[in-house]
């Protein structure tokens, strides 16, 4: 800790939108007091006398995509107590995570041809556990406002974050929306973990599973429900693909267990 | 050089620099570089559905989620002739005035103003500021308040889909945003004035061209069906590719995104210059009390055209729900059959143009192209920052003054939040700065030499000289001035080669320093510009201009009949050496 007693945080951005560092400064009405109650050392994004000292709590958002991101990131870890993963492209790599090390560099190659870039050599996306260890993570594309404050409240006064272990459709029940998947529609709530309270199917659209696979899912039986209802496995596959990230091939190892069951 | 598609480096939120090199007297090299590494958007939503696709193309950019939200739906919409509802147009522009709002007052209020009145961030100005930090809060606020209730989320919110939303707001829900739109008014005007009041500072000047959407019906707005540029072509949408010709250049010498082979501006100002007349409302009154013609030349205008911006906004929201409340209620979305086609989606992001191109084959997504604003905007942003560093050198100013200054002209672009909080950094040009040059010019094939010079005056003879010495050793496509002259013009064949102008320069140094400039940078030194200029207009055309060099040695005596010094001499044989290797 800081001499004035507040916990010492840094915000830091590697490869993505940078939605999760915007988020925070989308608590516009909660904004000063954040700012107040901690010492903020670090958060380029909102201000330009930045500290790379030691931390108390470094929030890291993006994927690891180039050599000087790995450096960075290990720096960060060396610096600080407690290192979350904020945001899905830190949790699991974020959607430029799906490419095998193959496709990736075949598509590289597509877009950038031969041009070397100098400043820093672009590395296979990968989320922040495959370099450091980490502490906590928040999923979430970006991370819910509500999830940061709550997490937030919590990490100032020195108690563990919160889990959300349940799937988006269970939330998705609470709100007495009537099921997408009974329309035919692909939703991907049953697979996904919550922590935007369901919003989209809110919204009456099908969730597209951007918090990331739900750690406690039912795989088992979501399988036989899907199947059930007729919808085309691979076609939920490939759609669930799209923000697991590098986790994905775990998550459908674990499908395809099922399946063969 | 070759044309290999959209960089999405460029997407610039996040981690981003610029350094500007010095050798002497000349500034050298401005590059604007991104930190990021690459997410290859494109490619991943190859394979997947229209649906999916919409949602994972705004991922690119959380601030300007809304903008790619509407420009990949328009896309999509187009490729697979889809007309949706006049209610989900609204919508969708309600949608989209919130996202300026958000994005605008965060940029200007946040970002730009602690420059112009001294604190390092927001948070440090709200001591002496703090009702309009406040306000500003509130503001900034209430632009997402309205991207939730029209998307579903602040950031990434998916109620928008393809054939119009998941399900409409209600009417309290817009009527609460139209009278928040008019109780701000005030603050509004207060903005405006105070925008458009600041002593914005006077580097860089410079002419340039600026493009933007037109919105049509001699209408002001963020989309359209066409590209107008500042000269008056306009470009119908699928057109795009004739304006935006994208490069990726060897890595040094950065990449450029040009229209007729010169850097162009996009985002408020070009808006704004373009478009400015049509104001209507408050809005135009404010723009014909402070736009003048020195806007067109400083892009620290653009802060003022963001606070004009932010009242387009202000004015337009209320006239948009009236006329959707006003409309029969109807489904939020046509429900469509995905069919093969192209379309091309054109909006205005609130950093300017954004253009995503879509094509669907067989209910999948066959092809993607999306062209960012900061990606247009780079080479614009490395000229200006080379004006602003190379003026201030000249003024005698020291790196931290030319560092300071750079920070702020890049954010005057508002590239991005994160990377225009700090990203400026001076490197001084190493002794063999133009050999390593050099070995990249040469990469990219053999190159044309032209030795230029007067024979008879001294050193000035030092780029004849070489040349004849080339020809002697019987290197291939050296050509001299004079040759030139007699030839009307090179007979060489144009197979995208670089081209080498040898020249005895004046660039205040120590006699025999060797300096290798890209010709962008030689045409903006007039100490330079006028002996080269008549030469390369006559003999390039834009796109080899693109691709030439000057290399100059810093001449010591410029006697009429004289010879070489012996500094030069010696200079013109390690050129020699290692142009022979
Ligand atoms: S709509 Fe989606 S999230 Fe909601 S209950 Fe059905 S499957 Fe679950
Ligand atoms: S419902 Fe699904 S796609 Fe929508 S925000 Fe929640 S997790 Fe993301």
């Amino acid at each position: 800790m800081s001499d004035n007693n507040k916990l010492k945080i840094g915000i830091y951005e590697l490869t993505g939108c940078a939605g999760d560092a915007l988020l925070i400064l989308d608590c516009e009405m909660e904004l000063l007091d954040i700012f107040n109650a901690v010492d903020i050392q670090s958060f380029l994004m909102a201000k330009s006398d930045n500290i790379d000292g030691d931390l108390d709590v470094a929030l890291v958002e993006g994927s690891v995509s180039t050599e000087r991101e790995i450096e960075e990131l290990k720096d960060i870890r060396k610096r600080s107590s407690i290192v979350v993963a904020f945001g899905l492209c830190a949790t699991v790599g974020g959607i430029q995570a799906r490419f095998s090390e193959e496709e990736w560099t075949q598509n590289l190659k597509e877009v950038y041809g031969d041009t070397e870039m100098t400043h820093t050599k672009a590395v296979h996306s990968k989320p922040i556990d495959a370099y450091i260890n980490v502490d906590f993570y928040l999923p979430g594309c970006p991370v819910g406002k509500d999830q940061f404050l709550n997490f937030f409240t919590r990490v100032v006064q020195g108690a563990p974050p919160e889990s959300y272990p349940v799937p988006v459709c269970v939330t998705c029940k609470y709100n007495e929306n009537d099921c997408l998947l009974n329309k035919g529609i692909p939703c991907l709530g049953p697979l996904t973990a919550d922590g935007c309270g369901s919003v989209c199917p809110n919204h009456d659209v099908p969730c597209y599973g951007c918090w990331g696979p739900a750690e406690g899912a039912n795989l088992t039986s979501e399988y036989h429900l899907l199947q059930e209802k007729g919808f085309d496995i691979e076609a939920i596959k490939k759609r669930m693909s799209n923000y697991s990230g590098s986790k994905f091939q775990e998550f459908f190892e674990q499908f395809k267990n099922k399946e063969s069951k | 050089m070759k044309v290999v598609g959209i960089d999405h480096l460029a997407r610039v939120e996040g981690n981003g620099g610029i350094h500007a090199t010095i050798d002497g007297k000349v500034v050298s090299d401005v590059k604007f570089t991104i930190n990021e590494g690459p997410r290859l958007i494109e490619k991943l939503v190859l394979g997947r559905t229209p649906e999916e696709d919409a949602s994972m193309s705004p991922r690119i950019c959380a601030i300007c989620t809304c903008s790619h939200k509407n420009a990949v739906l328009r896309a999509l919409e187009n490729a697979m002739d889809i007309t949706i509802s006049r209610k989900a147009y609204l919508l969708r522009e309600i949608m989209h005035m919130g996202e300026f709002v958000e994005s605008h007052s965060l940029h200007t209020f946040y970002l730009a103003l602690p420059d112009f009145l001294g604190f390092p961030n927001a948070i440090a100005m709200a001591s002496e500021y703090g009702f309009e930090v406040k306000i500003a809060l509130e503001m900034k606020h209430y632009g997402n308040h309205i991207m939730k209730v029209t998307n579903g989320r602040f950031i990434h919110g998916e109620n928008a889909v393809v054939g119009g939303f998941g399900k409409w707001p209600t009417q309290e829900e817009l009527l609460f945003i139209k009278e928040r739109a008019l109780q701000f008014m005030p603050f509004v005007f207060k903005t405006v004035d105070l925008f458009c009041g600041i002593d914005y500072p006077g580097v860089p000047v410079a002419e340039t061209q600026y493009m933007c959407c037109e919105p049509g019906d001699d209408k002001y707005g963020f989309w359209g069906d066409e590209i107008l540029i500042s000269t008056g072509e306009k470009y119908f949408r699928d057109d795009y590719t004739k304006v935006t010709n994208e490069f990726v250049v060897p890595h040094s010498f950065a990449k450029h995104s040009l229209y007729n082979g010169n850097a162009y501006t996009v985002g408020p100002l070009a808006r704004i210059v373009n478009l400015g007349e049509r104001l209507q409302g408050e809005t135009g009154k404010m723009f014909q009390k402070y736009y003048n013609d020195s806007w067109k030349t400083n892009p620290f205008y653009h802060n003022p055209s963001r606070a004009l911006e932010i009242m387009f906004a202000f004015e337009r929201i209320p006239e948009l729900v009236d006329e959707f409340l006003k409309l029969e209620d109807e489904a939020p979305r046509k429900e469509y059959t995905p069919k093969d086609g192209k379309g091309t989606g054109l909006v205005e992001a609130p950093r300017g143009l954004l253009i995503h191109h879509h094509e669907v084959t067989d209910g999948k997504v066959s092809f993607a192209d999306i062209i960012t604003p900061t990606a247009q905007n780079a080479a614009d942003i490395e000229r200006y920052g080379h004006i602003a560093a190379q003026a201030l050198l000249d003024q005698g100013k020291g790196d931290e003054d030319i560092r300071r200054h750079l920070d702020i002209v890049v954010r005057a672009y508002d590239p991005c939040i994160s990377c225009s909080a700090h990203m400026a950094k001076i490197r001084n040009a190493p002794e063999n700065d133009w050999q390593l040059r050099l070995a990249e010019v040469k990469d990219q094939g053999s190159p044309v030499f032209i030795g230029i010079g007067n024979p008879s005056l001294g050193d000035d003879a030092a780029g004849i000289e070489m040349a004849r010495a080339m020809k002697q050793q019987g290197v291939e496509n050296v050509w001299l001035e004079s040759e030139i002259e007699e030839n009307d013009g090179l007979g060489t064949e144009d197979n995208g080669q670089p081209f080498i102008l040898l020249d005895a320069v004046d660039l205040q140094e120590t006699p025999g320093k060797v300096t290798l400039l890209p010709m962008q940078i030689v045409l903006q030194n007039s100490a330079l510009s006028h002996k080269i200029l008549p030469i390369v207009s006559e003999v390039l055309n834009p796109r080899q201009m693109q691709n030439a060099y000057l290399l100059g040695i810093q001449a010591g005596s410029l006697v009429e009949g004289e010879g070489i010094s012996p500094s030069v001499l010696q200079a013109m044989e390690r050129v020699l050496r290692q142009l022979s290797n």
